[in-house]
């Protein structure tokens, strides 16, 4: 490494803020041990990705040119001594009892109802071909566990949702209908029109209506003048031919 | 052996395939702080400086064997931690989609959010300061100022002319300075 005080020097002849006491203190922090276990963790890294890649040193030793494949002890053995070292046992528990009852719940589920419980049937050997060997294969007694089957009603489950199924479409269709009654209505259906809607409605249908908005009910509010008003060119006779009917009421309104 | 085997001697015991392990460990365990804050003063991140440090490792563990001495181990190793640094932070930014310019303001949110930051002290602002560098000036600035590595053999290690790691570095120093007094 170069002398400090030469770099020291050219740096205040660059940048003298640098070169004051405590600027090149580095503040980032590290944890704790991080450079103690850090080769542990390294090799352990190279052993895992070099693991499989047979070395020089064992292919030599073995005297064979192709490599092997390890046994998995021979695996772990060379990815991690620790663990090779470690004894396989299980440290999970089951509950007690578990793998006895287990013995009749995987025939239940798998035997038919169609099985008459009072016939003695043979021992059925049961294998499963590729998974397992001839001697793995599996001994089902369904003469001694036929008692203890319960037979399976498959419909009744589809049953009960069929009949679930109906119901709700039932109960939709009702509520349906009956909203539908209230809209086909026609007067409630009016409620819902705008008066300004009824009245281009009319005015396309040549209607004329004038829509009245300072008050709910029309009415006409005439004096004794406007009537005299109104009828003073009207004679007696024209009158009388209007309404011909009223003897009694006949008078002059002029 | 750490202290008492010179890298000569380390990389001998490397070539036995007896002492292979022993050796490397023991050049881990000789380069590993030095590195580690070469990469953590790039990187700013501890769990990023840790991966990187891993992997130049790594590279060392398979591209020693064919080392050829004729430069300096420390070198070659920086050489090596350089690269990886200026790799993770490409990627980086090829991974996020940003710029460069948004990598860096992303490396300096990081300074930022460490739990002992304190922007009134000058080794903060300084930090800050050097992310605002161009990836060169900062390695140049970084392995002249924090590791006091001659020029030649920064020259090695960049393969950059040593007339041309000089001016880096002045503008790199100015930079900082101005930054410092700015901020």
């Amino acid at each position: 490494m170069e002398n400090s005080n030469e770099i020291l020097t050219e740096l205040q002849e660059i940048a003298p803020i640098l070169s004051m006491d405590g600027v090149s203190r580095i503040p980032y922090t590290i944890p704790s041990g991080y450079f103690e276990d850090f080769s542990a963790i390294l090799m352990s890294r190279i052993h895992l990705e070099t693991a499989g890649i047979p070395d020089p040193v064992i292919a030599g030793m073995l005297n064979r040119n192709e490599p092997t494949e390890l046994s998995p002890l021979e695996e772990i053995s060379g990815i991690s001594p620790l663990l090779a070292g470690i004894q396989k046992k299980n440290p999970y528990q089951v509950p007690a009892g578990y793998f006895e009852a287990l013995k009749t719940k995987i025939p239940s589920s798998a035997v038919s109802s169609s099985i008459d419980a009072s016939e003695n049937i043979p021992s059925k050997r049961v294998a499963l071909d590729s998974r397992l060997s001839a001697s793995d294969s599996i001994h089902i007694q369904q003469g001694s566990i036929a008692s203890q089957v319960k037979p399976v009603f498959f419909l009744s489950r589809a049953m009960k949702y069929a009949v679930a199924a109906c119901l709700v479409g039932l109960l939709g269709i009702t509520i349906y209908n009956m909203n539908n009654r209230y809209v086909t209505d026609p007067i409630s259906g009016l409620t819902t029109v705008s008066e300004q809607d009824m009245a281009n409605f009319l005015d396309a249908g040549d209607f004329h209506w004038t829509p009245v908005t300072t008050s709910e009910t029309a009415s006409v509010d005439f004096s004794d003048n406007d009537i005299h008003a109104l009828f003073s060119n009207v004679s007696d006779a024209e009158l009388e031919q209007y309404h011909p009917v009223l003897p009694a009421e006949k008078g002059s309104v002029n | 052996m750490a202290e008492l085997t010179t890298d000569t001697e380390l990389l001998a015991l490397f070539r036995e395939p007896a002492t292979k392990e022993k050796a490397f460990t023991v050049i881990v365990k000789k380069y590993q702080e030095r590195l580690y804050w070469h990469i953590r003063r790039m990187l700013v991140d501890h769990d990023d400086s840790n991966d990187v440090l891993q992997n130049v490792f790594i590279r060392v563990w398979n591209a020693l064997g064919g080392f050829r001495e004729d430069a300096q181990l420390y070198t070659w190793l920086y050489r090596i931690a350089t690269n990886e640094c200026l790799t993770f932070i490409e990627q980086q930014k090829k991974k996020a989609a940003v710029s460069l310019n948004e990598m860096e303001s992303g490396l300096s949110n990081k300074i930022r959010a460490d739990k002992d930051f304190n922007s009134n002290k000058l080794e903060w602002k300084l930090q800050l300061a050097i992310q605002q560098l161009p990836e060169k000036q900062r390695v140049v600035f970084m392995l002249r100022y924090y590791d006091e590595m001659p020029y030649e053999e920064m020259s090695r290690v960049l393969e950059t002319s040593a007339g041309a790691l000089k001016a880096s570095y002045h503008h790199a120093a100015k930079k900082i300075e101005d930054f410092i007094l700015n901020h």
